[in-house]
């Protein structure tokens, strides 16, 4: 993140304006939520991914026992889905605060 | 947590009047929202559940009561089959010894009728036989004597003086007798 | 702030214009100023309420259950069977107030990030979250400590069963992850995914006004379109699933705090 707020700081520089400090931090704030997002969905992404796959695996060989696996697997999915959502917020402070 | 929070909120809020930070929960919406939630709880606690779970307690315990007789007038339904089922086979029972007991009957007084006719029939056959017999016999007996008195004639004819009949009798009779065993 | 110079003239709202109501009653008290949220809390309540209101006056004249009966029933034996019965077991059936309470109640708040003219979710904003996280926090520490005495906070923060030598790492993981994370996800994935939804849908709605007036680009509208009605559905669907987590994960905290063994 600090390489495209580098990158943007040369860019206006070489247009022969100086940033504010404001914009500079909107930059740095900008750049670095897409980056704390992008990195904090990847994780949760796989997370999430192979637990429904495992948890359609265990359904498939014991249907009878679906609905606790299907109880376990929401569990599951909000305990991991809440990383994604710490970036998600993450990305908010950082793009609008 | 909270207190984190709030200092974060301070800062936010020292760096610039516009910027508002959307993580911090605003004290009147935490007020309304705990007590519209509050009053949800309650009600729901003490007037909203009550009448429904006891509609609900109340019909599953007449849905378990209606099962329960169901099962008792299936039970009852099969006992009383049962009761049907000996009684009939006892009536079946019954009926065949009946028709049994009513073909024996039949088939003694069948046997009796028919050996009181072969009885009758053979006393009557014994009866004509004798009563043929005597004829015979006295048939044979009259034509005997008639026999022996044609033959006597016949013989005086023959003789030109008239014969005893009783003096031939003898001879006429045997010879009516070979002549029978001849025959 | 940033899209309105590059994006070719599409202009996204800022946060405050996203998120952020005017009080309309009690303008001026620090505490009690009344705006869209709160209203949304209100109706959000009030629609339980005559819901089953309606549903109770039924139930006394008929065995048969009809119309918001049936609907209510339905959501009881759901919370029942789903959430109490998986989490917590027979013994947990005290808690269906709460726990139907909280299921409702996030429900339909969640449900007016949808309903057109209202279109923000009561969850969206910090507030609610936090104040049924921290009931939730209240309640299961307060069950722990009535069922099993001041023997609910050494287990949970002594585990038995770990060597003598491990409590050194193994407490202070189990007090931050029980005792300080737990009504901070809570909260935190309830508002997260309430406002996440918003700006999704804020978004789309953007995309779809601004190609809508401008002349080329009103080929692309009907995807973006498209997906503003796709995710207006997928929000359907997160809405009840939150609901549904939120009670869920209550009642496994609850059902944790009565039973401690496992």
């Amino acid at each position: 993140m600090s390489t495209l707020s580098h990158i943007a700081n040369t860019v206006a520089q070489q247009a022969g304006e100086a940033l504010t400090a404001d914009e500079q931090k909107s930059i740095a704030g900008a750049s670095g939520a897409g980056m704390a997002y992008g990195l904090g969905a990847i994780g949760p992404g796989i997370g999430i991914g192979y637990l429904v796959g495992q948890a359609v695996q265990a359904m498939a060989r014991q249907p009878e026992s679906a609905g606790q696996v299907q109880t376990t697997m929401f569990l599951g999915i909000a305990f991991t889905e809440a990383l994604a959502l710490i970036g998600f917020v993450v990305f908010i402070l950082l793009k609008f605060v | 947590m909270l207190a984190v929070l709030s200092t974060i909120a301070a800062e936010g809020g020292a760096h610039a009047e516009e910027v508002i930070n959307p993580v911090i929960p605003e004290n009147p919406e935490m007020i309304w929202g705990g007590i519209a939630f509050f009053l949800l709880l309650i009600l729901m606690n003490w007037v909203l559940l009550p009448p429904i779970k006891q509609a609900m307690r109340k019909r599953s315990e007449q849905i378990r009561g209606d099962e329960e007789a169901a099962e008792r007038a299936l039970v009852d339904s099969e006992q009383v089959r049962r009761d049907y089922d000996a009684t009939l086979a006892e009536a079946r029972a019954e009926a065949s010894r009946i028709v049994d007991e009513a073909r024996q009957s039949a088939e003694a007084q069948r046997a009796e009728i028919v050996r009181a006719a072969e009885d009758e029939v053979a006393t009557l056959r014994q009866a004509a036989l004798a009563e043929l017999d005597a004829e015979r016999s006295a048939a044979l007996g009259s034509l005997r004597t008639d026999v022996a008195a044609i033959a006597v004639a016949a013989a005086s004819k023959v003789v030109q003086q008239p014969l005893d009949v009783s003096a031939n009798q003898a001879v006429v009779d045997q010879f009516v007798s070979s002549a029978d065993s001849k025959a | 702030m940033f899209a309105a110079e590059g994006g070719g003239g599409v202009k996204f709202p800022g946060i405050k214009e996203m998120v952020e109501w005017p009080a309309f009653l009690f303008k001026d008290n620090e505490l009690l100023a009344f705006n869209k949220v709160a209203l949304i809390s209100f109706i959000a309540m009030a629609i339980p309420v005559v819901w089953f209101l309606v549903a109770g006056s039924k139930a006394k004249k008929s065995l048969v259950p009809a119309g918001p009966q049936n609907l209510a029933e339905t959501s009881i034996e759901f919370i029942e069977k789903q959430v109490i019965g998986q989490a917590i077991g027979p013994d947990g059936m005290r808690y269906l107030p709460l726990l139907l309470s909280m299921f409702l109640f996030i429900l339909f708040g969640n449900l007016f990030g949808i309903i057109p003219t209202s279109h923000f979710g009561a969850n969206a904003r910090m507030a609610n979250p936090v104040v049924l996280a921290l009931l939730t926090w209240l309640v299961f520490i307060g069950v722990g400590v009535k069922h099993n005495g001041p023997r609910y906070f050494k287990d949970a923060l002594f585990p038995p069963g770990v060597p003598k030598a491990l409590y050194l790492l193994v407490t202070p993981i189990e007090f931050i992850s029980t005792f300080l994370v737990r009504p901070f996800s809570l909260s935190v994935r309830l508002f997260a995914n309430s406002l996440a939804g918003h700006i999704l849908l804020i978004t789309f709605s953007v995309l779809s006004a601004t190609l809508f007036a401008k002349s080329l680009l009103v080929a692309v509208m009907p995807f973006s379109f498209f997906m503003l009605v796709a995710f207006t559905g997928f929000e359907l669907l997160v809405a009840f699933l939150q609901a549904y987590i939120f009670s869920l994960l209550t009642a496994v905290y609850i059902g944790g705090a009565l039973h401690p063994a496992h």
